[in-house]
């Protein structure tokens, strides 16, 4: 890798001859060709972050809509859970979530940065013959979007565990663009005296780049839904609960914190909403805000009498167990996420089977589990439901007794909820 | 072509694209919003409730509005369930009374008592707890006691008394639920009103695979959770 004082001394104005040759007397080299590979990849990265950010977008209507994920540009978008929808609900999707509903997509970002590479890319391999510096700095440049793929490949193999294709186009398309530029800055050969004026356009260069950020951010600031406070909508909420107090004794502490906002979360332990939506209050840290106690919903028909099929079928034996040992309700809370799909299948085909594996996992709770007084207590912990006439779905977040609105429970949980902490009981 | 004029020819669609596109997805989106109606959403989603099951006719739904009314199960004035002449009660004959809770036979069981007794045995308690238990969307848990015909019929009438508190004497002590009380009728018939024929022998009693006539089966609470919104 050449230093900075290395950068060859051309002028602005390319010598007469066009052709992809770099400095006098070099021998001609193809510089062209790995500039425009840096170019088209760099556009193809455009093309998967413009359809990354047009679905984010579109979501900003709080409505559901289908989903691109395919590496195809231009392939259908899809509803129903895919890695990309994970991957977009997921925190890591945006920044500066609290303070917009949804927050800035990093596919914005990487819209603004793959346009300026192509630019640069493009017109260093029009005009014919590029300096060493202007190739480094496309090097450098493209560098970037290498970077973020990794870090946001490591997010999403670790954190998401969920993969979203379009990204892998963007980690793709970045790799190419890196590799053009590398080539490119291979084939470039070093001034022989040092370029002053190098560093001067590097920081010119930076900050054309930071510009292109800078005006999508703005615009992007600028047009960002909002709805107005207002009852029904947003961190007004989407009403209060009337029986508020818990006289059948059924919930269950998942996190008290003293001094805490109080919170209730209407779960179903085997449902994955209930869990990615855990996950995300989790991660977006506003989990440590609330004293969270639990009521259990289970959308099974085994003994839910408000749904006509199971939705989750062994949901209510992982309930019975919660509610049979209070104490370890996170527990198996937790447990019961991290095995959500294997639980289901395997209370799918053998019921009886998965209160085994429940009372092997959890021995406390053999003399309970599937005795009158268990089931009991779930038929409580639904009549409370009732009793505050609660739509029929998980998951359902109640601060100070006000409800989040669905709506709100996704892309809007840090905005709405950070605000709904700030207001007033 | 001039460098400038290169870089500007460029660098403007490369900018000004996005940015448009940008723009022009959150002005949709903006639009989408407002016109949105979050209230028609929410309204979609069922709201949960209590059950209301097919059998529940406006005949059986009469006679639990008026046992309910009549042990202080509805309103808050208290529960207070008194001695009652059931036929009052249930304005019906003794075969139309009966035939109103057939429907429940998969709900239903009968708690079985040694004769001149109101204690409940091992398996008594059990079939009470199960069905307790099997509350699902129920709102109101009806006890209905008998007693056979042997003896006297007041003391039958108190006989089957004692048998309808013993079931909720029970449910209180075992389940210690606030809300017992509120949800339990007692109707106690003595041995002069809906006598169960012996083809309720095949219903899910407490004492299977013991002999039944129609004297054993009336020495029995009948329990079940009745699946109507009152």
């Amino acid at each position: 890798m050449g230093r900075f004082d290395d950068f060859d001394a051309f002028d602005d104005d390319p010598p007469e001859a066009d052709h992809d040759t770099v400095g006098l007397g070099a021998l001609a080299r193809p510089v062209r060709l790995p500039l425009l590979i840096t170019g088209v990849a760099a556009l193809a990265g455009v093309i998967f972050a413009a359809t990354s950010t047009a679905d984010f977008t579109a979501h900003l209507d709080r409505q559901v809509h289908a989903i691109h994920c395919s590496v195809v540009p231009g392939a259908t978008a899809e509803m129903g859970e895919s890695g990309c929808r994970t991957v977009m609900l997921s925190p890591y999707s945006s920044w500066f979530r609290t303070q917009y509903w949804g927050g800035v997509p990093v596919a914005l970002f990487a819209l603004a940065v793959f346009a300026f590479l192509a630019y640069r890319a493009l017109h260093l391999a029009v005009k014919g013959q590029p300096r060493r510096s202007e190739v480094f700095f496309l090097l450098a440049g493209t560098a970037l979007p290498c970077l973020m793929s990794g870090i946001y490949g490591y997010l999403a193999a670790t954190k998401v565990g969920a993969t979203c294709t379009v990204c892998v186009g963007m980690y793709f398309a970045s790799g190419f663009a890196f590799a053009g530029a590398l080539v490119a800055f291979l084939l470039t050969r070093p001034a022989p005296s040092p370029d002053p004026r190098a560093v001067k356009q590097f920081a010119l260069g930076f900050l054309e780049g930071c510009g292109f950020v800078g005006v999508l951010l703005v615009a992007y600031v600028a047009f960002v839904p909002e709805v107005k406070a207002s009852a029904g909508r947003g961190p007004a909420g989407c009403g209060t609960l009337v029986q508020a107090d818990d006289p059948g004794g059924v919930f269950l502490d998942l996190a008290v914190r003293p001094g805490a906002t109080p919170s209730i979360e209407l779960l179903d332990p085997l449902c994955p909403a209930c869990r990615a939506f855990d996950g995300r209050l989790a991660a977006s840290g506003l989990d440590a805000r609330l004293s969270q106690r639990a009521v259990l919903f289970p959308l099974d028909a085994t003994c839910n009498w408000m749904v006509k099929t199971s939705l989750h079928p062994g949901a209510c034996a992982v309930s019975e167990a919660m509610l049979c040992e209070p104490a370890s309700a996170r527990k198996i809370l937790d447990w019961a996420f991290a095995h959500q799909e294997d639980l289901l299948a395997l209370a799918k085909t053998d019921e009886p089977g998965l209160r085994k594996q429940i009372m092997k996992e959890f021995p406390g709770v053999a003399s309970c589990l599937g005795s009158p007084q268990a089931k009991n207590k779930i038929v409580q912990s639904l009549r409370w439901a009732v009793a505050n006439a609660l739509p029929v779905l998980t998951p359902q977040l109640f601060v100070n007794g006000r409800r989040m609105c669905d709506e709100d429970t996704d892309l809007g949980l840090e905005y709405t909820l950070t605000r709904m902490l700030e207001a007033k009981p | 072509m001039n460098p400038v004029a290169l870089k500007a020819l460029l660098a403007l669609p490369a900018l000004l694209a996005p940015t448009f596109m940008v723009s022009s997805w959150l002005r949709g989106a903006e639009a989408r919003l407002q016109a949105s109606d979050p209230a028609a959403a929410e309204g979609e989603v069922a709201i949960a409730s209590v059950a209301e099951d097919a059998y529940c006719t406006p005949r059986l739904k009469s006679i639990v509005r008026r046992v309910a009314g009549a042990c202080g199960l509805l309103g808050d004035s208290g529960r207070g369930c008194q001695p009652m002449q059931a036929k009052q009660v249930a304005q019906l004959t003794d075969d139309e009374f009966n035939a109103l809770f057939r429907p429940l036979a998969q709900r239903a069981h009968i708690v079985q008592f040694d004769a001149d007794q109101t204690d409940l045995d091992t398996a008594a308690r059990g079939v009470v707890e199960a069905a307790w238990a099997d509350q699902r969307g129920a709102s109101f848990f009806f006890v209905v006691a008998r007693a056979s015909p042997d003896g006297k019929t007041a003391h039958n009438e108190e006989l089957s008394a004692g048998r309808a508190r013993s079931v909720l004497d029970h449910l209180i002590a075992r389940f210690k639920d606030p809300g017992i009380e509120k949800q339990v009728g007692l109707l106690w018939l003595g041995e002069d009103f809906a006598q169960l024929g012996e083809d309720f022998c095949g219903w899910d009693r407490s004492r299977k695979g013991e002999p039944c006539t129609v004297k054993e089966i009336n020495r029995s609470a009948f329990v079940a959770w009745i699946d109507c919104a009152i």
